[in-house]
């Protein structure tokens, strides 16, 4: 199933609802719902405490420290001292439409400033959760995650002869 | 005699002159070697990203409005198909634009995937091969085709480099050549992504500027050490394309022509190009010289007499 | 028809009936002088017509059935194999077969060779024809061949060989309309369109020699487009076009000794003494002639495989098949030339000939369709296409025959002398008796 899964196209957005700042674990949500970018597939309802009880510290999922300080190498570099951000959200820095014509000359003229090839909100979604899904056997099919809507159904051509194969098997 | 040999020189200088103008054009037009427009855009595909959703085949059916599929496009069964002996994997047609194949590299313990669609060259082998110019170039970087002029002679088709063109062969009436156009129309002069791009759920499909997404593939190399081959395919293969690859196994092992050359397509003719204006202006003195000659060394103007006795009509008919 | 000479039918071949003193009406021109019941009768107890008939019935459906329904059920061309048999023979060896308009236009005109002018005007005739039944089949396989004047009127391509391509064979087809017409003119009467043409001969020629160096050369460059495609011992991007344009040659020179031959066998009664005369002594010219474009298209050859280095290739299948190519098309031709030549064996010089028109047409069909995607996978014409194929052909031999059967192309006409002293002379001696400058030339030469 591969590829559905992540495909997501339809994406779905972090709202975190709760903010302000998530120093505590007192501020951590339970849930979250992933929806904003939902269309062809419905948002995730994001179990957070769940998987926060697996996981082995924040870093593992945020780049931006909520208590523990990064641990990629190479953020470390920069980052091994920086200060708490105000938004550990992923939509917070990852954008829903990273190929506007605004975004693009941003990016133009920065170039050669780090974090320049940053993905937007829904493969940042999809790296981060699927990556680990992979690593961790999670369920990694499209719709184990997020159910596809009618309109989504009409998009993949659902209907169309042969019946479909598709559907599960992992990649 | 000699006002006859002067008239018929006249007439030879004069056909080969009208030859001349009017081949004019031809050459500069081929000349010269042009490297995409500055703020063109492009596509890198980062086949380490890609998973082989098939998300992109249904957004460029649907944006395309292109005939529907016999399979549903989540279907995955699609990359087990072969053809012609196992040889061929699917390849863009007239109902497809854009597909995604399924590759085995040796150098990789999982299967990559590649997405195949108009690599929108530089200078298209398609455009400089095409007698009514049926084919642009468009600023934003796209290589568009107009229906209206195409008479279906297919040469773009035996240029294309990357074997995209499809031809719709079983219409009678209004047979044409069918290809990506990077959704030029409806996206991309109005400054969006194709559609491809922007539904990828992964983002294997970058949109950007052209020469923005070559530091961008030359930083994801340089980043990750030891993911990528350090190439990015489309950079100068061919002239350059617009859209682009990266890829973690080497190119040949995901299907790609490992030696294309860095020549565009149309430098294989400028040869032969370059001989037409030469051809057109000294051919005519050349042959009406070696008439010329040729009447002197007979030492009379045979021409005129034997063409008297074998029709046997009036002599003078000077 | 020999039953008919036999009976004292006489082809026509001058205005007036000799019998009767009378001219001939257009109708009985037509029929070559036959009455209709002759011209019925002869036509069916040719069996070759039959054959004819059957091609028709099967071929001319077929080629009605692709224009209602498209390409796709006639052809196996797909999008991987754009050119399938009607451009890779009707276009790329049909084209070649064709130069001997301009060379024998050439020698005649330009080089003052007059010994082959009892040939010059079939030479002239194959070109024409060749070239139109190209266009022919051309038409046939567009997909929209109701815009093949596009790129002369609507849209410009003009960095595109293939737009050389339209342009010099749309020009060269009326330069070779205009020569040929001069035994239209004949035929008709018209005196003045004959005086006109005759004026402007050599510019025609010299703008045949142009416009026939070019295009033939730019259907080789049209190969240049596909660098990865046709197989490198086929492919020379610097020679591409030479090779074309240099074996265009023999292949030119080949198919007027091969129609010749066709037409002494096959119509004799139809040519008059001055070509059946000649017609020996005017194929060995020609081999002669075929033979050193061979010898120059073998040493291009073999510069091209050296200059790209492809020697490797040689040791493989399609090396194999290459080397075949060459020994039968082009190395056997020459051999067998130089000692028909030498032996004066005119009969081995047509077979000769015979061979090499195989051989270009090999040598066309490898490029453009054997060989084309080596490294991807071999396309087998669809049926329908070969018989298409054979039914354009059959209705060029059936246009050729019939130009051939009534316009002085092998026979002189007689002019319609304008005194009556003018036809006693013409009629009490045979049209050649007097041995021309030239022709004590050639005599000379021999």
């Amino acid at each position: 199933m591969s590829a559905k899964q992540v495909l997501t196209t339809l994406m779905m957005a972090l709202v975190l609802v709760a903010t302000g700042s998530l120093t505590q674990a007192a501020d951590m949500p339970e849930q979250a719902s992933l929806d904003t970018l939902a269309k062809l597939f419905d948002g995730v309802e994001f179990d957070h405490a769940m998987h926060t009880d697996l996981g082995e510290d924040c870093s593992a999922c945020h780049h931006h420290t909520t208590g523990t300080g990064t641990t990629d190498e190479r953020c470390i570099s920069c980052h091994a001292d920086s200060d708490e951000v105000a938004s550990v959200a992923c939509n917070a820095c990852h954008v829903a439409d990273p190929f506007s014509a605004e975004y693009i000359n941003r990016k133009s003229l920065n170039l050669y400033q780090y974090h320049v090839d940053m993905p937007g909100l829904k493969a940042a979604y999809h790296w981060n959760c699927v990556g680990c899904h992979e690593a961790m056997d999670g369920p990694t099919g499209c719709q184990d995650c997020h159910a596809r809507t009618a309109e989504g159904d009409d998009f993949y051509r659902a209907d169309a002869s042969d019946t479909s194969t598709s559907g599960k098997g992992g990649h | 005699m000699s006002g006859i040999s002067r008239r018929r020189f006249l007439a030879a200088s004069v056909a080969g002159c009208a030859a001349t103008t009017l081949a004019g054009p031809k050459k500069a037009l081929a000349a010269g070697s042009f490297t995409g427009y500055s703020d063109g855009m492009g596509v890198l595909v980062d086949l380490t990203r890609c998973i082989g959703c098939r998300s992109c085949e249904a957004a460029c059916n649907k944006e395309q409005n292109l005939p529907a599929p016999d399979r549903p496009f989540d279907d995955q069964t699609v990359f087990d198909e072969t053809f012609h002996g196992g040889k061929q994997k699917r390849r863009p047609d007239e109902n497809a634009y854009t597909v995604v194949n399924r590759y085995n590299p040796e150098s990789s313990d999982h299967p990559l995937f590649r997405k195949v669609q108009c690599n929108h060259c530089n200078e298209p082998a398609c455009l400089s091969s095409c007698f009514v110019n049926a084919y642009t170039k468009t600023k934003e970087g796209a290589v568009v085709y107009n229906p209206k002029v195409c008479v279906g002679c297919r040469n773009c088709m035996i240029a294309c480099p990357f074997n995209i063109p499809g031809y719709s062969y079983s219409s009678a009436f209004d047979p044409v050549v069918k290809k990506c156009i990077f959704c030029h129309e409806t996206r991309l002069k109005n400054g969006l992504p194709p559609a491809c791009v922007d539904i990828c759920p992964q983002e294997a499909l970058t949109f950007g500027k052209r020469r923005d997404l070559l530091k961008i593939g030359n930083q994801r190399i340089q980043t990750h050490p030891g993911r990528y081959v350090d190439h990015i395919y489309g950079e100068k293969e061919l002239g350059g394309t617009s859209w682009m690859y990266l890829s973690s196994v080497p190119f040949e092992e995901v299907g790609f022509d490992p030696n294309p050359g860095n020549e565009p397509i149309i430098n294989n003719v400028k040869d032969f190009l370059g001989t037409v204006p030469m051809v057109l202006a000294i051919w005519p003195a050349m042959f009406t010289g070696f008439h010329l000659l040729a009447k002197k060394r007979d030492g009379h103007d045979d021409h005129d007499q034997d063409a008297d006795q074998h029709n046997g009509e009036e002599g003078g008919e000077q | 028809m020999k039953m008919l000479l036999e009976c004292g039918a006489k082809p026509v071949d001058s205005h007036v009936d000799e019998k009767t003193e009378k001219s001939w009406s257009f109708m009985r021109k037509m029929l070559f002088g036959l009455t209709p019941g002759q011209y019925l009768g002869q036509a069916l107890r040719n069996p070759f017509n039959w054959i004819l008939g059957i091609i028709f019935a099967i071929g001319l459906p077929l080629i009605a059935y692709r224009f209602l329904f498209g390409l796709s059920v006639v052809t196996h061309g797909s999008n991987d194999y754009p050119w399938g048999l009607f451009l890779g023979f009707g276009l790329f060896a049909m084209v070649p077969l064709s130069a001997s308009g301009f060379m024998l236009g050439t020698a005649v005109e330009i080089f003052g060779r007059h010994d082959f002018k009892p040939i010059e005007r079939l030479a002239l005739l194959n070109g024409l024809l060749g070239y139109l039944f190209a266009v022919i089949y051309l038409m046939v396989d567009l997909g929209q061949p109701w815009r093949l004047p596009y790129p002369m009127v609507v849209s410009f391509g003009p960095a595109a060989v293939l737009f050389l391509v339209a342009w010099h064979v749309a020009t060269y087809l009326s330069v070779q309309v205009a020569e040929v017409s001069v035994s239209f003119f004949e035929w008709i009467g018209w005196l003045g369109g004959k005086r006109y043409i005759k004026k402007i001969t050599i510019g025609l020629t010299v703008a045949g020699i142009i416009l026939s160096t070019l295009h033939q050369g730019a259907l080789g460059a049209l190969f240049s487009y596909a660098p990865g495609k046709v197989h490198p011992l086929w492919y020379s991007a610097s020679f591409q076009w030479i090779l074309f344009f240099c074996s265009a040659i023999p292949a030119g020179l080949c198919m007027v000794i091969v129609v010749s031959t066709v037409v002494k066998k096959t119509m004799a009664w139809r040519c008059d003494a001055n070509f059946l005369d000649n017609l020996d002594r005017c194929t060995l010219g020609l081999a002669k002639g075929a033979s050193m474009g061979l010898i120059t298209y073998l040493a291009i050859k073999l510069i091209s495989v050296a200059h790209d280095n492809e020697w490797g290739y040689l040791t493989t299948g399609w090396g194999t098949w290459f080397l075949l190519e060459m020994a039968v098309g082009v190395v056997l031709p020459i051999m067998l030339f130089a000692y028909a030549i030498r032996h004066n064996f005119v009969g081995l010089a047509r077979f000769g000939a015979g061979i090499t028109v195989f051989g270009i047409i090999l040598n066309r069909l490898n490029t453009a369709l054997i060989t084309f995607n080596w490294q991807l996978y071999q396309e087998i014409p669809h049926i329908f296409e070969v018989i298409i194929s054979v039914t354009i052909f059959a209705v060029y031999v059936v246009v050729y025959r019939f130009i051939l059967y009534r316009l002085p192309i092998l026979f002189v006409w007689k002019e319609q002398p304008q005194e009556a002293l003018a036809t006693e002379a013409v009629k009490a001696a045979p049209i050649r008796t007097t041995p021309s400058p030239a022709g004590a030339m050639y005599r000379k030469m021999d």
